[in-house]
This record gives C-alpha cells, sequence and structure tokens, in this order.
C-alpha cells in the first residue's frame, strides 16, 4: 500500500509536471462531467416522470371507439391481462381567454380511478367545476374560484376551477404533430365530471376505453383482442409508449442515453493518451529513482503501485470533481430546456453509471500509468541506478526510401524522426483535434439542420399563406370547392388511423388526405425529385418507412370508419421533415367507401387576405406560414446553448493536446534546441522545429475530424425527436466554420507555447550535465 | 587592435539581492588565425567570457569587437546571425542531435550558413568517412567529439569556440582531438579559443589568458608554442 514518504513523493512529482497531470484531471473532469450529466438528465426524467406515471394511474392504452358499449367494456375486461377497464371523453375545446388558447378536454366519470391528475391545489371537484392544467392556469393568471369557459359542441360551457394540477398526458403537450416546442400559453387541459357534458350533449357520451393491464401481460396480443372485439366502431388503439407525451418523453431519454455513451469516449481517449505520454516520460525520467527504491528493499509491487497511484489520484480526483459539477451545473441548466411538466425537477444521480465511468477513468489513468512503469521494473537495481544508456537515433520507414529521404532537409529528417518516435504524442494530438473539428461541426450541423426543417418544411413543402383550421360542422368538400376566393385554395384532411403493419403490429399514424392536384403541398423524394400522390395507393413518409421497415410495393391494413381494415399498397416515399405519416388522395380515400371531410384549408392569396372569408363561421382557427414556421424553430434557443456547450468542450479538448504535446516536444528537446541556438537558428526556426508536430497534428485532426463531425452530427440528428425527419448532413460552410475555429484554437495555443519558449534561458539547459 | 578585442567587458549577475561579477572589467586583444588558451578553475569566468564571445550572452558594460564589428549590444536577431556566420562551437558534451546521424548533425549547421565546406568533407577531414550514417549513441565519445568539430568546421566561421573539448575523454582520444583542432586553426587560418582548466593545454597555444575571479591575472605569449605530442596531462 501508499508509504508515507512514497505518497509525498508522488504529490511533489504531481506537483513538478502539474501542466500534464491538470491535463489529465480536465480530462478526466470533462468526460465525467458530461457523462453524469447527461445521464442524470435521462435518469432524473425518467425517475419524475414514471413516478407520475404510477401515482396518476395512467391506463397501458386508451381504444379509441364512438360510444362505448357496456358489452365492448365487459369483453375487453374479460381480455386476458387486462386488470381495468374505464371509460372517458376527449376532445380539444377553445376558451374565452385572449389568444384563443385551446384545451384538451378530459372528462371522468366520478368513480374513475384511471388517468388521474395529479393535484398541486385544491381538489377534484367531482360533478361540478373543473380541474385546470397548473402551468396553463399560472400563464393566464387564473386561481381556485376562478371561473373558465370552454367550448364543446358549439356550446359555451362556464366552469368553476376547483382545482390546479399535472397530467402524465401533458408531460410534453403540443397541440399537433407540426408543433416540436410544447407552448403552455396555447395548448393546456382541463379535466371536468362526464356529468357536466350532459347540459351540451343531453347525456353523459364517452369516446375513449382505458385500460389498465397486469405488467407482465402481451400488450400486442390484448391490442389484438381488443381491437378484434370493438370491431367495426374501432377509430384507434394507442399504447402508453405511442401516446404523444410518453413517447415525447421516451425519446428525450432515449436520445440523452446516447449522447451520454457518446460524448465521453473522446474524452476518455484523450485521458488515456495524455496519461500515456506523461507516465512514460516520467518513469523514463525517474530511472534511477526506481534504482534506489529498489535498493532500499522496496517491492516491486509497492512501486508499481506508487507510480499507479499518480493517475489514480488525478483521474478520482477529476471523476469526483465532474461528478460534483457535471448533473448540477450542465445537468440543471439542461434538464429545464427539455420543456417538460413533471411534479418534482430534483435532480437524480445515477451513481450506477457514475461508477462504470469511474472505472473507465481508472483504466485510461491508473491503467495506463501501471502499464508505463511495469517495463522498467525488471531491470535490476545496478542496472537502474547506471547511467541512463544514451538515447539512440531512430530509423524510420521513410529512410528506406533513399531517392525521397535524401531530398529532404535536416529539419525534415529530424521532424520525421521526431514523429517517428513520439508516435503516441501524435496520436493524442489528432485524437484531440479531431474530437474539437468533430464537436464543433456536429453542434453547428444540427444548429443549421434544425433551423433548415423551417425552411424546407415551410419553404419547399408547404407554400400556403394561410392555414384555416375548418369547423366540420359548418362546411364541407363541395362548399369550399364552390367557393370564390382570390387566390389558390387546397383542402385537406388531418387526422390518425389506426394501422396493421405487416408484422402484425398496430399504431394510430397521423393521416393526411388531399387533392390529387397539389398546388400548396410540394411533396419530394429525398433526392429532391417532385413526387406526385398516387392514384391507387398510399404515399409514405420516409422515416415512417424506415422505422416499419417498409418499401414501396408493400402494403399495410387501414382502419375504415365502421367497417373493418382495407389493405392498401404503398406506392410512393417522401421525405417530410416534420411531421410523418401517411398521405393519400381523396379520391382514393373516397375509393375506400370513406368520404372526404376536409379538416383545414390551404390558401395562398393572390393579393391581400380575404378578410370576410377568414371572419366567416367556416374558420375555427388560423395559421400563417411564418407563425407555423417560427414556432417550429423556437427550440432553436436550447440549440444555441448546446452549440456554445460544444463549442467550449471542443475547443478545451484541442487546447490540452495542442498544449501537451508543445510543451514537451520543447522540454523533451530542451538540450537539442539550445545547440540550435549556439549554431545559430533564430527562434522563430526553433519555434516551427517544436510546433511543427502540433501542425500536423492540427492538420490530419481537422481531416479526420470531418468525418467524425458527420457522425456525431447523424446520430444527434437521429435521437433529437423522433417526429423530425433529420438527415445530419454536414455543409461546406459548417466544416469551413469548424476548421477556421480549430486553426483559430490552435494558433491560440501555439502561441502561448511560443510565449513559454522565449521566457525560458534556453541556455541554462546546456549547463546542466547529464 | 586585433582581431577580437575585450575592453572594460563587465558581466554581472544578479543572484538574490547580491551581485556577482563574473567578468569583471577586462582588455584583451587575439589576432586572427592564432590558437589561445582561456585557463583558469572553475568559477573563474572562463564560460561567461566564452558566452560573450560567442553571442550568447551580452556584456553589462564594456565593448567587444569582433572582426571590425562590434557585438557588444547587438539585438538579439543580430547576435543570432553573428552566431551563423561567424562563431564554430565545440562543446564538452559535444551536443550532438540524437536523432540525426553524424552525417545530418554536421548537415544541421550547413545548412544555415551562407558559405559552408561540405559537410561530407568536414567529415572526412576528422577522419569520420567510415561512420557518417551513424547515430551519436553508436559513436564512441572522441567520435561524437570529432563530429562535433567537423559541425563547428562546416560552417566556414572565423572563430571557433571550445568549452573544455577534451574534458570528458580519456588522455589518448584527447591529444587526438587537440590536434584535430591545432591542425585546423593553422590550415584554414581560424581563430580557435579553447577554454580549460587543464594547464598543460595551455602549453600548445599561441596566447594563454590566465582567469582568476572574473579579472585575467596574467596575458601570456608563446614564442613558440608546443607540439601536442609533447603535452602530458
Amino acid at each position: 500500500m501508499v508509504k508515507g514518504t512514497l505518497f509525498i513523493k508522488s504529490l511533489r512529482d504531481i506537483k513538478r509536471s502539474k501542466s500534464q497531470f491538470i491535463s489529465i484531471f480536465v480530462m478526466a473532469t470533462l468526460a465525467v462531467f458530461i457523462m453524469t450529466a447527461l445521464d442524470s438528465i435521462w435518469y432524473t426524467v425518467e425517475k419524475h416522470s414514471h413516478t407520475m406515471y404510477e401515482s396518476t394511474n395512467l391506463s397501458d392504452l386508451w381504444i379509441t371507439v364512438a360510444n362505448p358499449s357496456e358489452q365492448q367494456m365487459w369483453g375487453i375486461g374479460k381480455i386476458e391481462g387486462v386488470e381495468l377497464v374505464e371509460k372517458r371523453f376527449i376532445a380539444d375545446a377553445d376558451t374565452d381567454l385572449p389568444g384563443g388558447p385551446v384545451l384538451q378536454v378530459y372528462a371522468l366519470d366520478d368513480r374513475s380511478t384511471l388517468d388521474q391528475p395529479k393535484l398541486e391545489k385544491g381538489a377534484i371537484g367531482k360533478s361540478a367545476g373543473a380541474v385546470l392544467d397548473s402551468k396553463f392556469a399560472e400563464i393566464y393568471n387564473l386561481k381556485i374560484g376562478d371561473y373558465i369557459s370552454i367550448k364543446l359542441n358549439g356550446k359555451w360551457l362556464r366552469l368553476q376551477i376547483n382545482g390546479l394540477a399535472l397530467i402524465s398526458e401533458h408531460v410534453f403537450a403540443v397541440k399537433n404533430s407540426s408543433i416540436i416546442t410544447p407552448n403552455h400559453s396555447d395548448y393546456g387541459f382541463i379535466i371536468i365530471s362526464t356529468n357536466v357534458l350532459e347540459s351540451i350533449y343531453g347525456q353523459k357520451i364517452y369516446n375513449q376505453i382505458s385500460v389498465k393491464t397486469s405488467p407482465d401481460s402481451d400488450l400486442a396480443s390484448v391490442v389484438q383482442k381488443a381491437g378484434d372485439f370493438v370491431g367495426n366502431n374501432l377509430i384507434g388503439i394507442t399504447l402508453q409508449k405511442d401516446s404523444s407525451s410518453v413517447s415525447s418523453v421516451n425519446s428525450r431519454i432515449q436520445q440523452f442515453k446516447t449522447l451520454s455513451l457518446v460524448f465521453p469516449v473522446l474524452f476518455l481517449l484523450v485521458t488515456a493518451l495524455i496519461t500515456q505520454s506523461t507516465m512514460v516520460r516520467m518513469v523514463e525520467n525517474q530511472r534511477p529513482q526506481i534504482g534506489i527504491l529498489k535498493a532500499l528493499g522496496y517491492s516491486k509491487r509497492s512501486i508499481l503501485w506508487h507510480y499507479t497511484s499518480y493517475g489514480v489520484i488525478v483521474g478520482v480526483l477529476g471523476s469526483i470533481f465532474g461528478l460534483l459539477t457535471g448533473p448540477n451545473i450542465l445537468g440543471r441548466i439542461l434538464v429545464y430546456q427539455l420543456k417538460l411538466i413533471l411534479a418534482s425537477y430534483s435532480l437524480k444521480i445515477n451513481y450506477g453509471n457514475f461508477i462504470f465511468v469511474l472505472i473507465l477513468i481508472l483504466i485510461c489513468t491508473g491503467g495506463v500509468s501501471f502499464f508505463a512503469c511495469r517495463q522498467l521494473l525488471s531491470d535490476t537495481p545496478s542496472v537502474l541506478l547506471r547511467d541512463k544508456p544514451p538515447k539512440s537515433g531512430q530509423r524510420i520507414i521513410l529512410e528506406y526510401i533513399p531517392s525521397f529521404w535524401q531530398k529532404m532537409k535536416f529539419s525534415g529528417k529530424l521532424i520525421a524522426r521526431n514523429i517517428g518516435e513520439n508516435k503516441g504524442r501524435l496520436v493524442m494530438s489528432t485524437i484531440g483535434v479531431m474530437g474539437c473539428t468533430g464537436l464543433i461541426i456536429s453542434a453547428l450541423t444540427v444548429r443549421s439542420t434544425l433551423s433548415g426543417i423551417g425552411d424546407y418544411t415551410y419553404g419547399k413543402t408547404f407554400t400556403f399563406d394561410h392555414k384555416i383550421i375548418l369547423n366540420t360542422t359548418k362546411t364541407n368538400s363541395k362548399y369550399l370547392k364552390n367557393l370564390e376566393l382570390n387566390g389558390i385554395a387546397q383542402q385537406m384532411e388531418e387526422s390518425a388511423i389506426q394501422v396493421i403493419f405487416s408484422d402484425g403490429s398496430q399504431k394510430m399514424e397521423p393521416v393526411s388526405i388531399t387533392t390529387k392536384e397539389s398546388p400548396l403541398i410540394h411533396l419530394q423524394s429525398i433526392d429532391g425529385t417532385p413526387v406526385t400522390l398516387p392514384d391507387k395507393g398510399v404515399l409514405l413518409t420516409r422515416k415512417l418507412c424506415k422505422e416499419r421497415d417498409l418499401n414501396i410495393g408493400d402494403t399495410i391494413s387501414i382502419k375504415l370508419t365502421g367497417k373493418g381494415y382495407a389493405a392498401v399498397p404503398i406506392r410512393e416515399i417522401a421525405y417530410v421533415a416534420s411531421g410523418q405519416g401517411i398521405y393519400m388522395t381523396d379520391t382514393y380515400w373516397e375509393s375506400l367507401g370513406e368520404k372526404f371531410k376536409p379538416t383545414a384549408l390551404l390558401v395562398k392569396w393572390n393579393d391581400q387576405p380575404d378578410r370576410k372569408l377568414l371572419d366567416s363561421d367556416i374558420v375555427s382557427d388560423l395559421a400563417t406560414r411564418e407563425s407555423m414556421q417560427d414556432s417550429l424553430s423556437s427550440s432553436l434557443g436550447v440549440v444555441n446553448f448546446a452549440v456554445m456547450f460544444l463549442i467550449v468542450v471542443g475547443a478545451s479538448l484541442a487546447f490540452v493536446v495542442l498544449y501537451n504535446t508543445g510543451i514537451l516536444n520543447f522540454v523533451e528537446r530542451i538540450r537539442d534546441l539550445a545547440t540550435f541556438r549556439v549554431l545559430g537558428f533564430h527562434h522563430n526556426e526553433i519555434r516551427y522545429l517544436v510546433l511543427i508536430e502540433n501542425y500536423i497534428s492540427v492538420f490530419l485532426g481537422m481531416l479526420s475530424g470531418i468525418p467524425v463531425g458527420r457522425f456525431m452530427s447523424w446520430i444527434i440528428a437521429s435521437t433529437i425527436d423522433e417526429r423530425l425527419d433529420l438527415l445530419g448532413n454536414i455543409n461546406l460552410r459548417d466544416v469551413v466554420i469548424a476548421v477556421v475555429m480549430t486553426l483559430f484554437f490552435s494558433r491560440i495555443v501555439n502561441n502561448i507555447i511560443a510565449h513559454k519558449m522565449k521566457e525560458i534561458d534556453i541556455f541554462e539547459a546546456l549547463k546542466s550535465v547529464e | 587592435m586585433g582581431f577580437i578585442t575585450f575592453e572594460n567587458v563587465e558581466r554581472e549577475y544578479k543572484i538574490g539581492c547580491e551581485i556577482i561579477k563574473a567578468v569583471d572589467n577586462i582588455s584583451f586583444g587575439l589576432s586572427q588565425g592564432t590558437l589561445n588558451v582561456v585557463l583558469g578553475q572553475s568559477g573563474a569566468g572562463k564560460t561567461t567570457l566564452l558566452n560573450l564571445l560567442g553571442g550568447m550572452d551580452s556584456p553589462t558594460a564594456g565593448k567587444i569587437v569582433v572582426n571590425g564589428k562590434k557585438i557588444s549590444g547587438m539585438s538579439e536577431y543580430d547576435l543570432t546571425e553573428y552566431r551563423r556566420t561567424q562563431i564554430g562551437f565545440v562543446f564538452q558534451f559535444y551536443n550532438l542531435v540524437p536523432n540525426l546521424t553524424a552525417l545530418e548533425n554536421v548537415q544541421l549547421a550547413e545548412e544555415i550558413c551562407p558559405e559552408p565546406l561540405g559537410a561530407e568533407e568536414m567529415l572526412k577531414r576528422v577522419g569520420l568517412e567510415n561512420r557518417i550514417n551513424n547515430f551519436p549513441s553508436q559513436l564512441s565519445g572522441g567520435e561524437q567529439q570529432r563530429v562535433s568539430i567537423a559541425r563547428a568546421l562546416a560552417k566556414n566561421p572565423q572563430i571557433i569556440l571550445c568549452d573544455e573539448p577534451t574534458g570528458a575523454l580519456d588522455s589518448e582520444t584527447g591529444h587526438k582531438v587537440l590536434r584535430l583542432i591545432r591542425d585546423v586553426s593553422k590550415d584554414l587560418r581560424k581563430t580557435v579559443i579553447i577554454v580549460t582548466h587543464n594547464a598543460p593545454i595551455s602549453e600548445m597555444a599561441n596566447t594563454v589568458l590566465h582567469m582568476r575571479d572574473g579579472k585575467i591575472d596574467k596575458l601570456q605569449f608563446n614564442e613558440r608554442p608546443k607540439d601536442v605530442e609533447e603535452i602530458e596531462w
């Protein structure tokens, strides 16, 4: 074990080589910092969301059906694995609040136990009154006892707020799938009693069956049996994991899980490489000391542990520091940026993974140190105490190509041999620079891609001025067709439909039905060629096809209203950046025996918007293309923060490795360099000799950083949001920016090293004799 | 006025609050093409003198003129340029670059000089034509010192400065190295200055500067310098 004086020796040695050990410390800290921070984010979200799901008794699946009958309820209750069946009513309602926000109405029976609100204030008012989204209430300054009016089925309903709450289905709630970040001033929920519905519909009505299953039940078979049982009345079945909020939360958890595995790799690698170069040098310099220790009678093991402890001490300190700062600084900042509405945000640290990364750090520091000094220990003390054999020059491969080698200047030869001798160091700095360029490229790419979705979706795919959400009770396709309007219009029906895929799995997918002639929606394939809606069959978005492993020519089954399933062939695949799903023409939809009921009218005005139309009662909601694009890109704030963070991290990576390589090149060769000075070499010539390895590794690192950046961009892009189809392609501009930044950072480091070189009296080196 | 002139040269070092005069008000002149020895115990100021002459250090007072050029007070850049063109250095511990072969070590000097003498030729001159492709670690001490002399010569300098050139060598090898230095001085008309604490070596010099405590104790001119073979130590 550590002997007292040996321990003091290690501390003093560490102090003497502080710049290298600080580098190891910084890298270990960064690795743990990033890993534990990203880890704590998903871990916190996972813990708190699951607590919420459990405490609110969230259903495992919901069966949407028009007017569920008692018989259906009974039948579903009998399915193996089903524990509890309840029914509820769910709908979107306008409010009387300024700005016209929409509330999702959940009407529950008084005795219901599933999908309960988590009350923050007040009480569940049963029978009368309502429980309101507490975040929504906060924005509109609504208090318990206040009244709010909602419009259901064309009738206004005035409700007193009895309680403020959160619910599991609104942890992450967006009004529709084209919105990326939740906006609580736009969309919330309200829970009322089914009794209240009587005043509007004349009776209690329901449209959804909530099902709780036992934990070990086979959900797929429950879905299939329930679907069969409900039969033609089925509208769709949604599993808990597929429901909008839960799946969004899960995709965020998954995203941070992936990132917490990908990012630290670079730092671990650099930690190992710096430790390697530091310890090899230290052990070599301490040859006589090792001899003395051996001569004194220290065992091989205690000497080995002594040198291993250098890495261990620094690695453990760095890890602890990373653990203390990562979750608390980065974790705390980022977890709020996820915009999730959870009952608690108290940060949870995943100690299991911390232990895992700590072990990796110990391998990268202690393990590497161990191997660095193991070699020397086989020598006897007398050999070790004798003068170090003079460093021998090494021939490198290049020399065996005489025509090339002989043409090189001595400086070229010297550099080539030095690199041959310090390959590890060159690899270290190349990897560091590679990481720097890669991180910056991926950061910029993600930023460009995200801001690109807005441009792509609302610049290329959609070219309308206004999207009018229609009041379907006041209009129909024929009426809209005959509408006299100063501009181009396109009708569209947007809904969700139950789909059975070829592997038997079922899910509700968004469906868009529109006219064959499509002047305002321009779908494209991945390579940019225009795609038109097929006459006999459907079009699927690329990401949906990829997830389900579907190709053109495959068939999916879609649920028809009041009937069974229809098998429809996939005729086209289109790349849609935001909003995945199924597209088809109105004629094809009607050929399946359905009725085309447009829910939206897209309009491009020739001149001024037609106010009379926009104010008419067929309009239920209105959005401009600009406002939709804005809401899509409102998530960029978080991204800017992430970009800054990745650039800082990348810069620190490049900084540490280049500084180390540069300083080591200087310190280790100071005698040679002093000789050069005596021979009459100028400062800048010496500087060139010292820094050339840095220039080489910067060059190699930047080159290899491009594919690394491409790879990381791809990983981040594919995990960022399941509703987005991001390609993560790098563009030239971002690569150039990343390269310029890398060059800038390396320039700073090189200037610092050059400055340090000037400070040291190089001739001193000649006086000290080995 | 000689080829090399020192006029009231001083070099002070501040160590803590104490001021030490490593070179204390010395004046002397040396002619071109001569072989000179600076003799003194360690700490006498020999190396400081050599550093001043070699342009690696600047005096705190006084004037140094070499080959008609005042080098005291030169800028750092000009001093480097001076070392590059005028000075050849031979060290006690050779200071060869371990990563370069004998030939490459000499080329190192050759490449930065305006009128170099051929590297291979110089190595032949010092008798190492068979070892030009060896690394320093594969050479004996005497051989390494000869490479170092070849390196100093290849620059075709006016002055060759040798700091204890035989200090790390046995007597026989030392003699060989000294003879080489002597021949070079004679044949190529180079001004050589050898710094040593080894008194017998001074017998081969034209001029001997005896140094003690930073001052010149005695300036001795040998009418008939001894042959290297006659010297014993």
